[in-house]
């Protein structure tokens, strides 16, 4: 009865409500996109960051991490790697050895940073194989093959087919040298990147460096859902101390990005409380605004005897029903928006007149937004219990409106 | 003025109504106001935190020294840059830089030296604040260090630690000497990070028989003048050396920070049109209320021109009203923001990345601009949103006006 | 040792390793490192005998220079570069294929400096900081005592016959004396930066004249020539050698060497870093 009284009662003046409406909706779409845009900014920041190096939760030698040194490696990673595969969320695991090296050609020597991958694994993880200009990238068979930078080959002079040898100490100490050959460049217009990266197929690496079969110096675990890594973490590391390995969240293996991503993260959340309060305020003057223009029918109401009770009953579920209503909207236009930026993307530099040569991951020129099921839900529930809250307000005003005076 | 003053009778009939809409423009006001300083200070930030470490606005260097950082390629007359910088009063710290080993018990690495004048150095730049232990250099030569944190820790290098040098000095001849670690840098970019170890002007000229070469000057106003009349400035006449600007320099960090600037305006749009709806959807409001009204004075006879032209002077008393209250809260905000600002280490520690340290502290940045584009804004949007019911009631027969619910 | 100001290229930022002097990483054949540092020479090479031998044979020939027991000699290295030129006076000993050590004698500056390879670890002893610091793998790249060669070609081991075929490109005369010239083309697999190395040494001893290498473009990368035949510690050898690279031509390393001595009675221990303190 209440029920269809108050939704008779909203639409009984359609432009009220549909300004009230427009308010929580566009309100609602406008938190929902700029929410889901400065997600998706760092979801793909750290995406293609976690996939081109170690993981979202990466498995090294206890020693590791405080200095990387090649001899502090995981002797043999197989019966472990079989197990985390089993796990869910894992999407897969990636064996890496990390080391440095010399790298000479026939014009000259550059000190670099070489990376041993398994090209078949790689080829479904890192963003770098998308990034090669010229020749191919790694494949299982490839032997001594190798793929270095754009701005390496400019000094050494390398091409497809150029020799390369490598020169560095292995696990024992002991200098140790092997000839490559370059398969292809790649170029992601990061100069620590182009300039300095070596990867090489990690077979090859292990009988330069010294390593038994299996052996590496990273683990890396890449997720389905970087949601899970504090779960799967927990379920790594019984096994991972069996093997005395230690257990990292990527954000201890690139402290740079994690504090990046916690700064930009730190100010989005500003911006977006600031946002959100723009829009409560936007809802709390319309929906004021709608009641207090309404003084008169509430005094006719209760000049025939309607009790406050129902009154309030009434006017709540007409709040509920045009913040439902409302929030549909925004959820619609909203969400249809932000997952039109999540899949199609927005490329920036589009709206430069001039090239701009930011290529490849370290900064992505395309925008994507990342739309959660518990953004959406959450945002829903502030937006939903504020309207309700906000409608409170001015309730109280109109239950105990004055009878005579506003009649009169 | 009678006009005004009976616009202004007329807004404050309906106490409640004008309230909240006065409310409304007068926060949406005062909140674009902040979050466009928010916005435009956060570049700024970027920039600064870019440029003011070590980096500064503009640099010099002698001729093709960047291609391959020859020793030999030094600027050949330093003194002329650093007079036009200071008669300028533009900041200027001149470095000289050399390869070399540095070696800590069993450990060793190659690393970048720097030669540079303490005392310069912190006054023009911040690297002196960036210390994760230690000290900065003296103003005194003293055998005294300064490694960057990733060299340091793959030395296993603490302050008081004694380092090896070992360089292939200006000569030809070979340059070793023992220096004590007085301070390790903080995350300051990779480069640095991984390479540097800094060392007094006069300790650098000892150890690599420079004769004092001078092979970058960085100039650094501290954003009190645009980087392109640096540039102008500080560049003598018939010098042959390389000016460049951070944006030249760091090429990829200005990209970065173009790319970043485009993010913070779509979210300063997105801002915009969530005030901008609010605000119409208020003003609405407020008008159609009045429907009845407009009914009763076209009945009484006023032209419908009368009524809106009318309607439309109240809403722009009632918003310039309501924006300069606004501007006035704005920009108090502003300046609280600007002054004390966000410590965004609360949520973020310290860290660099691509080569930038960033300044903790997040500050507001004041700008004409920053006032007065919400404000024009604000006004316009509420002006219109008034008129557009007021149009359609004066199109409206007076009896249906005054029905119209 | 030091690596350094020189002409260093770039290396702004990278790990550890720095990149170092380009174009210069002389991976030379043993037997011309082993003349540089004139250690291991054997008297394998008294017969002079005419024969007629295979390429290869040549080679092992000039390679049997190498398979000493020890040596202990003095020599002047004098470094040309486009901005300095100074002369280091070094002694040295080896023992074996990888045992050697090298003392700087003048100048002053710099007396006292030694250098200690064993296997593949160079240890270097500063005297004027009384110090001994190893050298790490990525300074392995950068220049020996400012000169034209690097740590690296130091520790290089023999492996010339390992790493090339051998193919006799040229015999006859040349600048008046006969000689035979020597193609060596690096093996598939083969650790060797160079496109092709040709060896020209004299017919009738055998003795190495000139090296020259090329890289994958098969363009001049440097040339290192052996002149001044006569006794030198009681065998008949070039006493002269200069390493010039081919992108600087006005610049070189020139080593002289005055005494040299072989076989002698040298314990492991010599090569100890305790002694190469003392």
């Amino acid at each position: 009865m209440i029920v269809r009284l108050a939704w008779r009662s909203i639409w009984r003046n359609r432009r009220r409500t549909l300004i009230t409406v427009s308010s929580i909706g566009l309100g609602l779409t406008c938190a929902i996109f700029f929410i889901a845009m400065a997600d998706g900014v760092y979801v793909q920041l750290i995406n293609d960051a976690v996939r081109m190096q170690a993981g979202h939760v990466t498995l090294e030698h206890p020693e590791y991490r405080d200095a990387p040194a090649i001899d502090l490696y995981l002797p043999d990673t197989r019966a472990l790697r079989t197990q985390i595969e089993k796990m869910i969320n894992v999407e897969r695991t990636k064996l890496l050895i990390l080391g440095q090296g010399v790298a000479k050609s026939g014009v000259g020597t550059v000190g670099v940073s070489v990376m041993g991958v398994e090209p078949s694994v790689e080829a479904k993880t890192s963003p770098l194989v998308n990034n090669i200009i010229s020749g191919r990238y790694l494949e299982d068979t490839d032997g001594s093959l190798i793929v270095v930078g754009s701005k390496l080959a400019d000094r050494l002079h390398l091409k497809k087919g150029k020799k390369l040898v490598l020169t560095t100490n292995d696990v024992s100490g002991a200098l140790t040298e092997e000839l490559c050959r370059v398969a292809g460049i790649f170029e992601t217009g990061v100069d620590e990147i182009d300039g300095y990266l070596i990867q090489a197929p990690i077979s090859f690496l292990r009988k330069l460096y010294g390593f038994p079969p299996g052996g590496a110096t990273q683990l890396g675990v890449v997720l389905k859902k970087a949601s899970a890594q504090r779960k799967v973490i927990k379920w790594i590391q019984p096994i991972a101390r069996e093997n005395s390995f230690s257990v990292y969240p990527w954000q201890n293996v690139m402290p740079e990005l994690a504090s990046y991503i916690k700064l930009d993260r730190g100010s989005n959340l500003i911006l977006q409380a600031i946002l959100l309060f723009l829009i409560l305020f936007t809802i709390f003057n319309t929906i004021s605004m709608s009641v207090l223009e309404r003084n008169k029918e509430f005094a006719v109401l209760k000049a025939i005897g309607t009790q406050s009770f129902h009154m309030r009953a009434q006017l709540i579920l007409e709040s509920v029903f045009i913040g439902l209503i409302g929030c549909f909207l925004g959820l619609l236009v909203g969400g249809l928006a932000s997952y039109a930026l999540q899949i199609w993307g927005f490329d920036i530099t589009s709206l430069y007149s001039d090239e701009i040569s930011i290529s490849g991951f370290a900064v992505s020129p395309i925008i994507h937004a990342k739309l959660s099921g518990s953004m959406l839900f959450w945002l829903v529930g502030i937006v939903m219990g504020a309207t309700l809250l906000l409608s409170l307000i001015p309730m109280r005003r109109a239950t105990n409106v004055n009878i005579a005076e506003t009649l009169r | 003025m009678n006009v005004l003053r009976h616009a202004w009778r007329n807004i404050w009939r309906n106490k409640r109504r004008t309230g909240i809409t006065l409310a409304a423009v007068t926060l949406n006001t005062a909140i674009l106001i902040m979050v466009y300083a928010l916005m435009d200070g956060m570049i700024k930030h970027t920039v600064h935190s870019a440029t003011n470490v070590v980096i500064g606005e503009v640099q010099a260097h002698g001729e093709g020294y960047r291609e391959d950082l020859s020793f030999y390629k030094s600027l050949p007359d330093p003194e002329a840059f650093l007079e036009k910088a200071a008669a300028n009063n533009i900041g200027a710290a001149p470095r000289s830089y050399g390869f070399g080993l540095v070696s800590v018990g069993s450990k060793s690495a190659g690393a970048l030296f720097w030669g540079i004048d303490p005392a310069l150095e912190r006054e023009v730049f911040d690297l002196d604040e960036n210390l994760q232990s230690g000290r900065f250099l003296l103003e005194k030569p003293e055998q005294g260090i300064v490694l960057g944190k990733k060299l340091a820790r793959s030395l296993h290098a603490k302050v008081g630690s004694e380092i090896i040098v070992v360089v292939q000095a200006a000569d030809g001849s070979l340059g070793n000497e023992l220096y004590t670690v007085t301070g390790i840098l903080k995350s300051v970019g990779d480069y640095i990070d991984r390479g540097a170890a800094i060392l007094h002007q006069d300790d650098f000229r000892e150890l690599f028989v420079s004769g004092g070469r001078i092979h970058e000057i960085a100039f650094n106003s501290r954003g009190k003048i645009p980087v392109e009349e640096v540039a102008a400035m500080v560049t003598p006449a018939n010098q042959e050396a390389e000016v460049r600007t951070w944006r030249e320099l760091v090429p990829m960090l200005n990209d970065m920070v173009r790319l970043f600037d485009t993010v913070i305006w779509i979210f300063g749009a997105i801002f915009f049109l969530a005030a901008g709806l609010g605000v119409m959807n208020t003003m609405l409001m407020a008008t159609y209320e009045r429907i009845r009204e407009f009914g009763i004075l076209k009945a009484i006879g006023t032209s419908p021109w009368r009524i809106v032209s009318n309607m439309a002077l109240e809403a722009l008393v009632l918003s310039v009203t309501a924006a300069a209250v606004g501007l006035i809260l704005g920009l108090l905000g502003t300046y609280y923001l600007s002054a004390v600002g966000i410590d965004t280490s609360l949520f973020a520690g310290e860290f660099s990345f691509s080569g930038v340290a960033f300044d903790p502290i997040w500050r507001a940045a004041f700008s004409v601009e920053a006032a007065v584009v919400p404000m024009v804004v604000m006004c316009v949007i509420c002006t219109i949103a008034s008129l557009y019911p007021a149009v359609i009631a004066a199109r409206l027969d007076p009896v249906r006006a005054i029905h119209h619910v | 040792m030091a690596q350094g100001v020189g002409d260093s290229p770039p290396c702004e930022s990278q790990p550890v390793s720095l990149s170092l002097r380009p174009a210069l990483g002389f991976k030379i054949t043993a037997c011309l490192i082993t003349l540089l540092l004139a250690l291991l020479f054997t008297p394998t090479m008294a017969r002079a005998e005419q024969q007629v031998l295979t390429p290869k044979e040549i080679l092992d020939r000039v390679d049997d220079l190498v398979r000493g027991d020890s040596s202990h000699g003095k020599m002047t290295m004098t470094i040309t570069t486009a901005h300095w030129k100074r002369s280091l006076t070094i002694e040295g000993w080896s023992k074996g294929k990888d045992k050697s050590l090298m003392r700087i004698l003048a100048p002053k500056k710099e007396k006292g400096t030694a250098t200690l390879r064993s296997g593949n670890n160079i240890w270097n002893f500063l005297p004027k900081v009384k110090r001994v610091i190893k050298l790490p793998s990525s300074m392995m790249a950068s220049s020996w005592m400012g000169s034209h060669f690097t740590n690296d070609d130091l520790v290089k081991e023999s492996r010339m016959a390992d790493d090339y075929d051998f193919e006799l490109t040229f015999e006859g005369d040349k600048d008046g004396q006969p000689v035979v010239e020597i193609t060596c083309i690096p093996r598939e697999d083969a650790a060797v930066v160079w496109g092709k190395v040709i060896v020209t040494v004299k017919k009738n001893d055998y003795l190495p004249l000139e090296v020259r290498y090329y890289d994958e473009d098969l363009i001049l990368a440097r040339t290192m020539t052996f002149e001044d035949v006569g006794p030198l510690g009681g065998r008949i050898l070039p006493r002269r050698f200069i390493a010039v690279p081919a992108d600087k031509p006005r610049e070189s390393t020139l080593i002289v060497y005055e005494e040299m001595a072989f076989d002698l009675e040298l314990d492991d221990d010599f090569f100890s870093l305790r002694s190469l303190q003392r």
